[in-house]
């Protein structure tokens, strides 16, 4: 038992997973005000005793916007910072509590500058010697001499090249470095807080033509930054007086802090051989210029975008949760929208998500309402019966009011189970007992559905659901606008809690009167009417208010309203109609993927661990191998995922489809797009979705996210998470919000973050040989202490000089065997659904034929992903030896 | 005893003498494993040089977590031998080149940076 539970501690902390940096929801701030509350900011997951590294920086924000921490105990401000004071950017180390409490006292000043102020926070391990920049995200190593850099000596370029290959062989947290490119004051400010020593040579050189100094490493490599004595437009240029000079027989490099300044100077090797006064240089690693792009392994990043001031203009910010395993910054979306249901979808342009799997759309939402059709459908209690795909869609029906019959949720906008015919009179649609057609719009789910009290209806509050409805007007109707005027072409009569508005038929134009639904009364009402009947001179409505502005006289408008007598009350008043309409219908969507691309992420998507966990489940629950309760799935989204030939049922249909995709025989996808094989889900829906209730939910699969413009909404923000059909171990999904989980993030095939392993991991021995006209490759499988039933290998091989043959099979138990081409690469492993295990003799040998003659092999075939799963279920890396 | 000393002088003496021997020409290679690191595209070739036949065997492995990608079996002859590397199939960058005699002893290693 000991022994047991050392090894799950080992397993567990080699995992890694759980450290992230959480961030709050946006806020406004107030403008020209200092010190506003800007907490929220967490790190969690984190070994407590670890000394982290964390940095704040603002990447975007009005000029002159700071931020300081009213508490700063506990932690430690890196070279070159203090603390204290207002700042731009900061990093500091220290225990994840105390930089937690650090951070809850993150305050923001503001200047009279309205706009977007994002906050970004990182973390990780604190990595003696090198400096992070949270404006870009980078690492920067510095380093003085040259020791390690071949040649750098002598009056020629070569040192200088030889030592920017040389940094570009320096890697750290998975990035490539290069020679440090300076770009901006900020991080030229960086270098020279941070960097030991003067005179750093960093990659800008006129080494090509003499006086135009071009960026030559880095991302920005090939760019100009000043031609002869003019710095070029907008790229940051910082000479010392007098420089650059080209100084004696001429100078071609540059260095920053030269003479222990700020400023830079061109130096060697023509004046001086290198490295003559130059004490260091720097290595920078990381290509991107936003934070929330990084992606290097261990570090962990959030950001949040505030504003400064109110934002009147709509913001549509999409965040998806792809888990861990899927570059997001792979992927493009757009909104696309259409008038209604009939008419086709008018693209946009596609942009691509960041490194935190965000996308910023505010530009590509329409505001402009357009006439509309609804659906006529049958009286219903709910509108459970529709799904996120008809969001956007107008539906009218006939109901009758009622104060009672069963609950509601939410005020205006309704959960799509709430009781219709109780929301109507709590909206002020309907009264208790009239019977009247409505209209009802399919909204997407809230956060949050507050309790009010309208109209004697009271509605119950709810936290996060996945579909809402809201009572909209008719989209073809019209909106009658009374404002004030001359002659008395509108009057109210009130009398026994009845307002009947009567509008002069001669002002109508064009215009039907029954086409009316809403009205404007000066500023004494705004919203929805019933017309009942016209009279020779007169269009009467009924409106669902007593207009205490008109007769108790405190409207602004009260010269223009008399007291004509019997209850009735005239206005001197002009008309206008306009057609209410409706919010187009919008759309996110995601760009196609490249279907050999996307073929080749979904073979690591859906591995052998898929496989297996979803045989093992079926067998608990009573199926082919035992009965009992399945207890391997945690989540009702892995029976969503498991259940992949979506006939709502998991059975063993699915568990032999999943293996037939496995090994071969039938691929699950028929064509490989996004449509087939993405599912995108609501944050708040994704948490819902459980063991008893999964067949309840639709289906999912597509890349298209509907929703709709909602009257006085500003911020649409979605956190939506993405899962995929067969992903049934979650390794490339979001993880559904609830507790205790370790899902099996597998790794296969990505080079993403993988987990470590300790020194008991199976092992696995390639080598391949030509043998006449053939190329046999053979790979040898050690579990070790490991009890393995299922192994995968991606065997890329050149499909130009090779063709593959055939492939043999060395196993235990019985397994089933498969070596499956796609045409670029073998899927080849075993799988012992029922639990055998597969031992040290396991070996595979797979045939090539070579489409030429040639006297080597080397590279023709190679391993490019592999993963084995254990008894239990969990996948496992394999080192390959 | 004195004629035996008179004989080995003899042959000590015969010994010395100049004998005329042709030089073996000895190709200038540029061996792959001479150099630290090495950019390299498809198909080109791998030079380098050995003492003695044998079996040997070349290995490609990540430079970042030293997981083997490829390796191959190869019958090396003395002196210079010439193999290509095909890249298209490899899936990362920079790759180690490590190559090693049939006792498993490593004879050579160099970087590879993959275009």
């Amino acid at each position: 038992m000991r022994n047991l539970l050392i090894f799950l501690f080992l397993f567990i902390s080699t995992l890694g997973f759980g450290q992230q940096v959480n961030a709050p929801d946006p806020k406004e701030f107030t403008v020209n005000t200092s010190g506003q509350d800007a907490s929220g900011f967490t790190l969690s997951g984190f070994n407590a005793t670890s000394t982290l590294l964390c940095a704040v920086g603002l990447p975007v924000a009005p000029s002159g916007t700071t931020f300081y921490f009213s508490t700063t105990s506990g932690v430690t401000a890196s070279t070159g910072y203090t603390m204290s004071g207002n700042k731009t950017r900061i990093s500091f180390t220290g225990t994840m509590a105390n930089i937690n409490t650090v951070l809850a006292s993150l305050k923001i000043n503001t200047t009279g500058t309205a706009g977007d102020i994002s906050i970004s926070v990182s973390a990780t391990v604190n990595p003696t010697g090198y400096y992070y920049l949270p404006i870009n995200g980078h690492f920067y190593k510095p380093v003085s001499g040259f020791t390690g850099v071949t040649g750098f000596s002598g009056t020629t370029s070569t040192g200088y090249n030889n030592l920017k290959t040389y940094c570009t062989q320096q890697t750290f947290k998975g990035q490539a470095g290069y020679l440090m490119t300076i770009t901006s004051a900020d991080e030229d400010n960086f270098v020279y807080l941070n960097v030991p020593g003067s005179n750093i040579i960093f990659a800008l050189t006129d080494n090509v033509t003499e006086g135009t100094f071009k960026i030559d490493a880095g991302p920005e490599a090939g760019t100009t930054v000043r031609i002869g004595a003019t710095n070029q437009q907008g790229k940051y240029n910082n000479w010392a007086g007098g420089e650059p000079n080209n100084w004696g027989p001429g100078e071609d490099y540059v260095v920053t802090k030269w003479n222990g300044g700020t400023q830079w100077n061109d130096y060697g090797p023509e004046a001086t051989a290198f490295p003559g006064g130059i004490s260091g240089y720097v290595i920078e690693f990381g290509t991107w210029s936003n934070p929330d792009d990084q992606t290097f392994t261990d570090f962990y990043n959030n950001s949040v975008t505030h504003t400064n001031g109110p934002n009147l203009n709509l913001k549509a910010l999409f965040n998806f949760n792809f888990g861990g395993n899927v570059d997001e910054t792979k992927f493009l979306g757009a909104v696309h929208k259409r008038n209604d249901a009939t008419s086709n979808w008018t693209p946009n342009t596609y942009k691509a998500l960041n490194g935190l799997g965000r996308v910023t759309l505010s530009d590509q939402l329409d505001t402009v309402k357009v006439y509309s059709s609804a659906i006529s459908i049958a009286a219903a209690n709910d509108m459970t019966a529709y799904s996120e795909t008809d969001i956007g869609k107008i539906y009218k029906m006939t109901i009758t009011g009622n104060t009672g019959g069963g609950a509601i949720w939410g005020t205006n906008i309704y959960t799509n189970d709430s009781y219709i015919p109780k929301a109507a009179v709590h909206a002020g649609i309907v009264t208790a007992g009239q019977t009247k057609e409505v209209y009802i719009k399919i909204v997407e789910g809230l956060n949050d559905y507050p309790s009010t009290t309208q109209n004697g209806v009271t509605s119950d509050s709810w936290g996060a659901w996945g579909l809402s409805y809201q009572f909209v007007s008719e989209p073809s109707s019209y909106k009658a606008t009374i404002s004030a005027g001359q002659a008395e072409f509108s009057y109210v009569n009130i009398s026994n809690g009845v307002t009947t508005l009567y509008i002069d038929l001669t002002r109508f134009g064009n215009t039907q009167p029954s086409t009316i639904s809403k009205v404007k009364i000066l500023d004494c009402y705004d919203g929805p009417v019933t017309y009942t009947t016209s009279d020779p001179y007169w269009a009467q409505y009924t409106v669902p208010s007593t207009l205490t502005k008109v007769t108790d006289g405190t409207s602004a408008y009260n010269s223009y309203i008399r007291n004509a007598g019997y209850n009735n009350w005239a206005f001197a008043s002009n008309l206008g109609f306009a057609q209410n309409g409706a919010y187009k219908q919008h759309k996110f969507v995601f760009q196609n993927y490249d279907s050999t691309q996307l073929k080749t992420l979904y073979n690591s998507i859906v591995t052998v661990s898929d496989v297996y966990l979803a045989f093992k489940e079926y067998s608990e629950a009573g199926g082919i191998f035992g009965n009992g309760s399945g207890t391997q799935f945690t989540y009702g989204i892995q029976f969503k995922n498991a259940d992949v030939n979506d006939d709502g049922y998991f059975n063993e249909k699915d568990c032999f489809a999943l293996l037939q995709h496995l090994t071969g025989v039938k691929d699950l996808i028929g064509s490989y797009t996004l449509d087939n094989t993405m599912k995108i889900i609501l944050d708040s829906t994704y948490g819902t979705i459980g063991k008893s209730n999964w067949q309840q939910f639709p289906s999912y699969l597509g890349k298209d996210y509907g929703f709709s413009l909602i009257d006085g909404k500003i911020n649409y923000n979605y956190n939506l998470a993405i899962t995929w059909k067969g992903d049934v171990n979650l390794s490339h999904s979001a993880t559904p919000p609830s507790n205790g989980i370790t899902t099996n993030s597998a790794n296969f095939g990505m080079t993403i973050k993988s987990m470590s392993t300790s020194n008991g991991e199976p092992t696995a021995y390639i080598i391949s040989q030509i043998f006449g006209d053939s190329l046999i490759a053979t790979i040898k499988f050690n579990p070790n202490a490991n009890s393995i039933v299922g192994t995968q290998f991606q065997i890329n091989y050149d499909n130009s000089v090779i063709s593959f043959s055939s492939a043999k099979y060395k196993t235990t138990g019985t397994p089933i065997n498969f070596a499956n081409n796609k045409g670029s690469y073998i899927n080849l492993g075993s799988l012992n659904t029922g639990g055998e295990l597969l031992d040290g003799t396991t070996e595979y040998q797979l045939t090539f034929k070579m489409n030429q003659k040639l006297d080597n092999s080397l590279g023709l075939i190679s391993i490019a992903g592999n993963e084995a799963v254990n008894v239990s279920g969990k996948s496992v890396k394999i080192k390959i030896q | 005893m004195r004629y035996l000393l008179t004989i080995l002088c003899l042959i000590l003496i015969w010994g010395c003498r100049k004998v005329e021997v042709t030089p073996t020409p000895t190709p200038k290679v540029e061996d792959i494993f001479s150099v630290k690191e090495t950019s390299i595209t498809n198909g080109d070739p791998l030079k380098f040089t050995l003492k003695s036949e044998g079996v040997y065997t070349l290995t490609l492995f990540d430079s970042v977590g030293q997981q083997v990608v490829t390796r191959e079996r190869i019958i090396g002859k003395i002196g210079e031998n010439s193999l290509k590397l095909y890249t298209k199939s490899l899936p990362v960058r920079y790759l180690y080149l490590s190559l090693e005699d049939e006792n498993s002893v490593q004879i050579g290693k160099t970087l590879l940076i993959i275009n």
